[in-house]
């Protein structure tokens, strides 16, 4: 019977993964398309967004036919998982023809967005050709925390009528927040709200990085928003969930054999590894944050293959002579604890080698937490 | 959902609502609308047989056609054959990722 020769398997399980893993050629999984970097909403703590109206940003905008170009070379590579993204996704007025073309060649897709601008029409057409999640950012539960942190009048009742449409096409909707000096009062409150609408997760990130625009004005905003460590590590520890995922890796996460690392490369994470992502502008990086000029490619300019096959192996291999950055950070036992990786670095400080002590306080506030509970 | 009956001399070709692709080797149906096949965290995949099979279903040729062809490539009994493409293409109409052509 039919079962011997098909079958449906579930995703964690899939046996591609492991083939691309050990595929000498690195296989492309997944892709990160930020298709604008305009927002409807201004959020202070916001590393991309530009305004709804930004008309330069608009023009620079990648076209349908473009990103329908580079979309087929990511499928060629063999991608299967497409993250629509923004800025917000939904303000781009061809965002139903975007949205199908890329269907069409055979991605599994997510999209990110803040739901404020979701409408009836939105609504059908995700019921109709679904997505496989749809993730939401909850920014506050009631009007003033909300519009506190997106500063657009009326955004809390557009977010909610805008949720209350997704959540009727019974799509899986996934929700996220940032956890800010702004909203931290509220946050249980936002916890409960998210966890209470879906079957699936809720995650918070209580760690801000910079623009990726490295707009100095609007860093301030950023890091006003920042938690202080001690802040970091009590959001953590107030939720139980997170803080018991935390500790169950810390054996991982804390590791004192880096200690004795002799190391020099920049990038020991997964960046490039089945994934990579594309500006609106049509700039292919390793990973959404990793700005640094020498690490971005212009695939106006080339094609993805090259930038897949030669371009990410040649800046994997880059290596660092920063003595300080070398016994600080690459032989630090809590550096998974840490926010700081390259690209991090880079929008902090401009440079990729570089300490942050910030970051540095943080990763130290989230160890003694994790070490006074074991 | 009623049982398909499923006739020999019929001609399927790949349905509208699914695009069917090759990556490292698997054969991936993704579907395209809500109510086809696995829309949640499951993808439905056929092995080599299974490809062997949905590569002729072109919409050109027939059920027996196809039959024929792999008994004169394969060895296997012409019953196993049979039986087999009639089960998968059973199991993809139920999953509306097929659809007749004549």
């Amino acid at each position: 019977m039919s079962e011997s020769f098909s079958s449906s398997i579930p995703l964690p399980e899939f046996a591609l993964w492991d083939k691309m893993k050990h595929n000498k050629n690195r296989g492309l999984v997944s892709f990160d398309l930020e298709v604008t970097a305009r927002c409807n909403n201004d959020c202070s703590h916001c590393y991309i967004n530009l305004p709804a109206g930004d008309q330069e940003a608009r023009k620079k905008e990648l076209t349908l036919e473009q990103i329908s170009n580079l979309a087929d070379q990511a499928v060629e590579l063999g991608a299967l998982w497409c993250l629509i993204t923004g800025g917000e996704p939904l303000l781009r007025p061809d965002f139903f023809e975007l949205y199908m073309m890329l269907k069409k060649k055979g991605l599994l897709l997510s999209v990110f967005t803040n739901a404020c601008l979701v409408t009836k029409k939105h609504a059908e057409f995700f019921k109709k050709y679904p997505p496989r999640d749809i993730e939401v950012t909850v920014y506050g539960v009631t009007k003033e925390t909300y519009e506190k942190i997106s500063r657009k009048p009326g955004s809390f009742e557009a977010f909610m009528r805008g949720l209350t449409l997704l959540m009727e096409t019974g799509v899986r909707i996934r929700f996220k927040t940032m956890a800010l000096k702004s909203n931290l009062h509220e946050l249980p409150e936002i916890s409960n709200f998210c966890r209470e609408r879906t079957k699936d997760y809720f995650r918070f990130d209580p760690q801000l990085h910079l623009r990726f625009d490295r707009n100095p004005e609007r860093n301030e905003l950023i890091k006003a928003e920042r938690l202080s460590p001690d802040e970091v590590a009590a959001v953590e520890k107030a939720d139980e969930e997170r803080f018991g995922a935390l500790k169950k890796g810390c054996d991982k996460l804390i590791n004192p054999e880096f200690e004795k690392h002799v190391c020099d490369h920049l990038f020991r994470c997964g960046a490039g590894n089945g994934s990579f992502s594309l500006s609106y502008e049509g700039f292919f990086r390793l990973c959404s944050s990793l700005w640094h000029p020498d690490t971005i490619y212009d695939l106006k300019r080339g094609t993805l293959k090259e930038a897949w096959e030669k371009f990410v192996p040649k800046v994997r291999a880059m290596r660092s002579q920063n003595k300080e950055f070398l016994n600080k950070c690459r032989k630090c036992a809590i550096i998974n604890l840490c926010l700081w990786c390259p690209a991090h670095a880079y929008l902090e400080t401009g440079g990729m080698d570089s300490v942050v002590d910030f970051f540095c306080q943080v990763a130290h506030a989230r160890s003694a937490a994790i070490a006074n509970t074991k | 959902m009623t049982e398909a009956i499923i006739n020999t001399s019929a001609i399927y070709l790949p349905s509208e609502k699914i695009v069917a692709r090759e990556i490292e080797g698997e054969l991936i149906i993704v579907p395209l609308v809500s109510g086809v096949g696995d829309m949640e965290d499951e993808l439905f995949t056929l092995n080599d047989t299974g490809k062997e099979i949905w590569k002729r279903l072109d919409g050109k040729k027939s059920l027996k056609t196809i039959i024929d062809e792999l008994v004169a490539e394969f060895e296997a009994p012409k019953e196993e054959i049979e039986k087999d493409v009639l089960g998968l293409t059973e199991e993809l109409l139920k999953r509306q990722m097929l659809t007749i052509a004549s």
